[in-house]
């Protein structure tokens, strides 16, 4: 591309001798310019676009155990419209998404704005206990917490006489997992976020007048509002491919966490239990346009605040 | 001489092998997934000079027939000979995935296995896998908490179900007869098969045909008693294999553990505290004196269609557990805990007068071999995947909201039956 624009660009200055060289010399630069991209560019062709390609051209086509494969074009995507547990999964990662999100990132801007303000060894001890859950693997931090849950042997559930994993109780059970090892990350990208703010204008606000409270509400978070708008962008992301917990403590109670739990789940099962590659596919692929729409929709509406 | 022999002819018959490259073993790549296993490799490889086996643990169960299919659809990556279950037989028979046997003598096995064993690996003189191990039912119970609760034990469900009553009263709540895990297909299906359930007619000679019966009478009969066991507070429904069950086999809370015939040795393994407690007894029926069994579980090994040389591959199948091979079969039945399906072994002394000091040296497989030669033939689904997951899906759903147990399996019929369709099946 690069190097068919430079030719009609160089072409009206090819009167002097200095800028017959310029061809020559921008295809250099962007030979080298390309060679520096090149690692990246050889990854995400062989890392995601392909398989990208690969999934999609496994959606259009069906496979059944009696008549083989053959071409359906959209039939997996119109199946999947109209299959009731894709939707059950879809409008379960919503709900979720709209509870989990802002008590995520509200305890995260808490967090981050508390050991902003406080300056003892107690802050970094703080800073360094919340974001400790975040280097526990998703895996072991899950089935931490499914023991922890458990009515009979585990001290959570058998103290408080509580099932939480009983279906009443096991999405707000989840979304404690996720919050408990999510908010510390959102907490680091928040205080960065603060500690870049430039001090002076905490002074003025306390000549003004200002308490610790409404200069941490009425200046501190709005200042770092992108980074506030990029936390939950992220989180959002993370919910609506909600996966490794509902799949890890599954088996702790199927009844209550289904196969079909969130739309990722039951993408995994089609394909690895019932071998349903192609419906598999296609199910991924339509979530990926829900979260590729839902992100767009989010940093549109707060294109002002975000800068993003 | 044979081993010569053999290596020769398998690179003969199989130009694009590596199967006899200069006369050194053929390699044959095997999949298993008790880590024992390793051992009878030791033997069997300790033993023979035309055949190396390679052994990989690819997982148990799901996970190994994740890995399986992928290899099967890659087209490269699947071993010779592979573990698989019963129940999914037919679902790598019905994708031409599996060597036909018959052709290398494995036929010649067939007055080894009882009936029912044979028939779930076999279609006329096609043999598809060799079969390994069985799960016949019984019913393992704790002695000391039957004596201390005053507990008799149950000849018919009935029975059980009154003993059930009986403890709760005895034990204030706190202990259970059992406990029901809906999580786990194979076992639901063992409690349907021994009431006479035939969730489908299949026969891999008219492979598009298929009768879906899954809401069967005695299907329906088992899940309603198990419900009525779940709602009245005699059945703990603790999803098999977590730890609140082992913790439940260990401390008491449950009196009875019904198991199959690899259940021994597995529940030895996970609640060792309770050594020499332990008892077995037949399963109950459903008839007073009859002796209808059930099957949960089972193993064999099948020869894929990437075998390189499945001549060699089928001799590994017949002969890793081979009738005679009493080797491989001491390490299988003590410490993988297999339940032989050849009868040689499965009625030598070695196996039948085993005492066991887990159950207080009884001599449990007085129990499990009459229960094996009592189970009736039954034929499994070329989905059986699916199968399950609607039968744990439907059964946990209930549980958890309380709702019908016959219902949920109305449910699955109809879903089972929508999935066939559209897999192509003609259902009838």
């Amino acid at each position: 591309m690069t190097e068919v624009q430079t030719k009609p660009a160089a072409a009206p200055a090819a009167a002097g001798p200095p800028a017959r060289r310029s061809p020559v010399k921008n295809a250099r630069e962007a030979a080298t310019g390309w060679l520096f991209v090149l690692p990246f560019v050889v990854l995400l062709v062989a890392f995601l676009l392909l398989p990208m390609a690969y999934a999609f051209k496994l959606s259009l086509y069906r496979s059944t155990l009696i008549e083989g494969e053959h071409f359906a074009l959209f039939e997996n995507y119109t199946q999947a419209f109209k299959d009731p547990l894709v939707r059950e999964g879809v409008l379960r990662v919503i709900v979720f998404g709209l509870i989990q999100t802002p008590v995520m990132i509200g305890l995260a801007l808490l967090a981050a704005l508390l050991i902003d303000h406080a300056t003892s060894r107690f802050a970094r001890v703080f800073r360094l206990a919340a974001f400790v859950p975040y280097a526990v693997p998703v895996v072991i931090g899950t089935l931490m917490w499914g023991f922890l849950y458990s009515k009979d042997t585990g001290p959570l559930g058998s103290v408080l006489h509580i099932d939480f994993l009983s279906s009443s109780w096991v999405l707000a059970s989840l979304g404690n997992v996720v919050t408990w090892q999510w908010a510390g990350y959102n907490m680091i990208v928040l205080y960065a976020a603060l500690q870049g703010l430039p001090r002076e204008v905490y002074e003025s606000a306390r000549i003004d007048g200002a308490g610790p409270a409404q200069i941490a509400w009425r200046i501190k978070t709005p200042m770092i509002s992108s980074a506030i708008v990029l936390a939950t962008l992220f989180t959002i992301l993370g919910t609506l491919q909600f996966f490794t917990e509902p799949l890890i403590l599954q088996p702790l109670n199927p009844g209550s966490i289904t196969q079909h739990y969130t739309p990722n789940v039951y993408a995994f099962n089609q394909a690895f239990s019932f071998q349903q590659y192609n419906y598999s596919a296609a199910i991924s692929f339509l979530l990926g346009a829900v979260v590729f729409v839902g992100s767009y929709l989010f940093l549109f509406a707060t294109r002002k605040r975000s800068a993003l | 001489m044979t081993a010569l022999t053999l290596a020769a002819c398998g690179s003969g018959s199989d130009a694009s092998g590596d199967g006899g490259k200069t006369g050194g073993p053929v390699t044959v790549k095997v999949w298993a997934w008790y880590p024992s296993f390793q051992k009878v490799v030791d033997l069997y490889n300790s033993t023979h000079t035309d055949i190396k086996i390679e052994w990989t643990n690819a997982g148990a169960g799901q996970d190994e027939y994740t890995k399986l299919q992928t290899a099967l659809k890659a087209g490269k990556g699947a071993p010779d000979v592979v573990m698989l279950e019963f129940q999914e037989l037919p679902t790598y028979q019905l994708t031409k995935h599996l060597v036909d046997m018959g052709k290398y003598g494995a036929n010649d096995l067939k007055s080894s296995y009882v009936d029912w064993a044979w028939k779930q690996v076999s279609q006329g003189d096609k043999v598809y896998a060799i079969p390994v191990d069985a799960g016949p039912m019984a019913m393992l119970y704790r002695e000391d908490l039957f004596a201390k609760y005053g507990l008799t034990i149950p000849k018919t469900w009935d029975e059980y179900k009154a003993q059930a009553e009986k403890l709760k009263t005895a034990s204030a709540g706190k202990a259970f007869i059992t406990d029901f895990g809906g999580n786990d297909g194979g076992f639901m299906t063992g409690l349907t098969w021994q009431a006479g359930s035939k969730p489908y007619a299949y026969d891999t000679a008219n492979p598009s045909n298929i009768g879906i019966a899954v809401n069967d009478a005695p299907a329906k009969q088992v899940m309603s008693y198990w419900e009525g066991m779940v709602t009245g507070g005699l059945a703990d429904t603790k999803a098999y294999g977590t730890t609140d069950f082992y913790n439940g086999l260990g401390s008491g809370k449950y009196v009875t553990y019904l198991a199959a015939g690899w259940g021994p040795g597995y529940l030895a393994s996970v609640a060792k505290t309770t050594a020499g407690k332990w008892r077995a007894a037949p399963l109950p029926q459903w008839t007073a004196g009859a002796d209808a069994q059930g099957d949960w579980g089972g193993s064999s090994f099948a020869v894929t269609d990437q075998a390189k040389n499945p001549q060699a591959a089928t001799k590994v199948a017949m002969e890793i557990y081979g009738a005679k091979n009493t080797g491989a079969w001491k390490i299988g039945i003590d410490e993988a805990y297999l339940f032989p399906t050849a009868t040689p072994v499965l009625e030598s002394d070695a196996f039948l007068k085993k005492k066991y000091d887990f159950f207080g040296g009884q001599t449990v497989n007085d129990v499990f071999v009459p229960a094996y030669k009592a189970i009736a033939p039954f034929s499994w689904s070329p989905f059986n995947s699916y199968n399950f997951n609607q039968l744990t899906t439907g059964i946990n759903g209930a549980i958890e909201k309380k709702t019908s147990w016959t219902a949920a399996l109305d449910t699955a019929q109809a879903n089972v039956t929508q999935y066939a369709t559209q897999q192509g099946f003609k259902v009838q």
